[in-house]
């Protein structure tokens, strides 16, 4: 499939929970590190380029995106001066965004909607805090302070409306239950900066962090003294794990190495499969609910891929 | 607010792939989730508080659980060291390393660490920023960013490996109150253009978010730090400044004297006398292993 060239560096790619053709990929001018952002929604044909369906310009650069699950036009994206802003596909350009959500005292770095009650969306900033926002109301819920440094991710337990992970480079990972005070369980799951978690979407006690240290660890919250598998293989620090929808037990990662890495954390030769189509740090990735085996990811070379496991994604 | 979404949620994605398998192998780690929506369920908990604002420095106070020192953030070091580089001719080192003197107002100087430039332990162990951010701590100085007496000296040392280089930027002037605008802001009328000083401040703020995100990207890889500084040089190498003569100069400002061509490495012919100067070759082979073996350039 042909490969979309994004004006900035990507820094974050989702498809679309409802059309399995749809994808958004967040980018950012200059790495990130000064200048605007944008928001690029794009559809994929079957034969043919991929086909731009929006794009919508930040003032600062756009670190994650997160589709909605109860809208299908709808989009979340984490802006790095703070803000969190929503987007609707079906409202003209001037329309958007439908909301900037300005709570965060320093740069979003992650959003995340739940899959499960469809209502509400987590935010996690470099402020040490994550924030839980109802799509109906204009300030946020509720916001979760106990890391002591920056929180990199934020992710939705698949199967459970009320519980959520975070990870932070305080190189801890808690699990927070929206109706508790505080964390029910802390996981110093690294040595070193935690980048990403995510949860399996078949164990509802199963998760993944990656991590600076260069690997990725799966655990079993009920369990959480060690770790149930550790995949060593990515050669830099690990930006982004992902567990896929479709197989229990197989995790997509992406490094500053540059690659893509696909793992089965279950076999005792866990890597599967390894894609390094990108020429800088590839720093998002995603797996599709609505196709198996199908894969995205989006690095600093300006390029999002969109590919079918075992195939190249530089093919045409 | 008139433009809420509408919270009716419409017929929902198909179903996801994991909704047809059974639960997971074993007791239920978790507390049933409670049916409602999720603010109703936040606040029949208790523990909704909408629209809290937290400064990230607050939550410092938590506890933390490991005992491991968490490095300071980088927009922290402007309390640390507020004020401080105001118009001083030295560097000052948030690590204890050595630093060397700067020059006035320009702020540039070179630091230098021992080693560990690829080794997140370098900072983890208690030794702060250090190396990295050696020479310009007042980079964030409080003269800089939002004084109202100004005159500010910003530097920047990047220590690698034994090679100091210097870059900095010196700035100053009167600061003031500046709004922080969101342009993309949908609600809200448009605001006044800006007069020159809020611009400055602006701008000055943009110097300071530059290298706190910066900074970042060290934090989460140090090969982004190798891709920053790769950048620079490459800037310094279209500029005409080859490695060697940075070295050199960069050694001279330092004070540290080298000897050129005492220890030559060897040659495809073996033979001394037939070096081409080159980029690489100067300061006596050394800068052959600066950036490590298997980074790429």
């Amino acid at each position: 499939m042909p490969a979309f060239k994004t004006p900035f560096n990507g820094y974050a790619v989702k498809f679309s929970p409802f059309y399995e053709q749809r994808l958004a990929v967040a980018t950012a001018q200059n790495f990130g590190i000064l200048g605007n952002g944008r928001i690029h929604v794009i559809d994929l044909s079957p034969a043919g380029p991929i086909a731009e369906i929006a794009a919508y310009d930040t003032a600062d650069g756009v670190y994650d995106v997160s589709w909605s699950e109860s809208h299908d036009s709808l989009l979340v994206a984490a802006v790095a001066d703070g803000s969190v802003k929503l987007y609707d596909l079906s409202l003209p350009p001037t329309s958007n965004p439908v909301r900037s959500l300005s709570e965060h005292t320093r740069e979003t770095h992650s959003v995340d909607y739940n899959a499960v009650r469809r209502d509400s969306f987590l935010s996690s900033s470099w402020d040490d805090t994550i924030k839980l926002w109802t799509i109906d109301r204009p300030t946020s819920v509720r916001t979760f302070k106990e890391h002591a440094y920056c929180v990199y991710s934020a992710a939705w337990n698949p199967r459970h409306a009320d519980v959520f992970a975070s990870a932070s480079g305080d190189c801890t990972a808690r699990i927070w239950d929206v109706r508790e005070p505080g964390s029910t369980m802390i996981l110093p799951a690294h040595e070193f900066e935690i980048l990403s978690c995510d949860w399996s979407k078949y164990d509802d006690a199963v998760i993944a962090t990656s991590s600076v240290d260069k690997s990725i660890k799966v655990w079993d919250v009920r369990n959480y003294r060690v770790p149930v598998a550790v995949l060593n293989g990515h050669g830099y620090a690990v930006r982004k794990v992902k567990f896929s929808p479709h197989r229990a037990s197989v995790i997509a990662s992406c490094s500053y190495d540059m690659t893509v890495c696909l793992w089965d954390y279950m076999v005792e030769d866990s890597l599967i499969g390894r894609y390094d189509h990108h020429t800088e740090f590839a720093v998002g990735v995603d797996m599709s609910v609505l196709v198996e085996g199908l894969l995205a990811s989006t690095g600093w070379d300006e390029f999002a891929y969109v590919w079918q496991h075992g195939t190249d994604p530089k093919a045409p | 607010m008139s433009n809420f979404i509408n919270p009716k949620i419409g017929s929902g994605p198909p179903p996801k792939p994991w909704e047809r398998a059974g639960s997971s192998s074993g007791p239920a780690p978790f507390k049933p989730a409670t049916p409602g929506s999720t603010s109703d369920v936040v606040e029949a908990s208790g523990t909704a508080r909408p629209g809290e604002i937290v400064q990230s420095n607050n939550t410092t106070s938590t506890v933390n659980t490991l005992g491991r020192p968490v490095p300071p953030r980088p927009w922290e070091q402007q309390q640390t060291y507020g004020g401080a580089g105001y118009g001083s001719t030295l560097g000052y080192n948030s690590g204890g390393y050595g630093t060397a003197g700067g020059y006035g107002s320009y702020g540039g100087m070179g630091s230098y660490n021992s080693g560990g430039l690829y080794g997140n332990s370098m900072y983890r162990g208690g030794g702060g920023y250090g190396g990295l951010y050696g020479g310009g701590s007042s980079m964030y100085g409080g003269g800089m960013y939002g004084s109202s007496y100004g005159g500010g000296m910003g530097g920047m040392g990047m220590g690698m490996g034994g090679m100091g280089m210097g870059m900095g930027m010196g700035m100053g002037g009167p600061g003031g109150p500046y709004d922080d605008q969101d342009p993309n802001n949908p609600f809200g009328a448009p605001s006044q253009p800006p007069g020159f000083w809020i611009s400055l401040m602006r701008v000055m703020q943009g110097f300071v978010t530059f290298f706190g995100r910066v900074a970042m990207l060290i934090d989460q890889n140090a090969q982004a730090f190798h891709m920053f500084m790769s950048a620079l040089l490459q800037l310094f190498d279209r500029s005409g400044l080859l490695y060697g003569e940075l070295a050199r100069f960069v050694f001279r400002i330092l004070g540290v004297r080298t000897k050129g061509n005492k220890v030559q490495p060897p040659g495809p012919h073996g033979q001394h006398g037939q070096q081409i100067e080159g980029p690489k070759g100067a300061p006596a082979g050394a800068w052959d292993g600066v950036w490590g073996n298997n980074a790429p350039n």
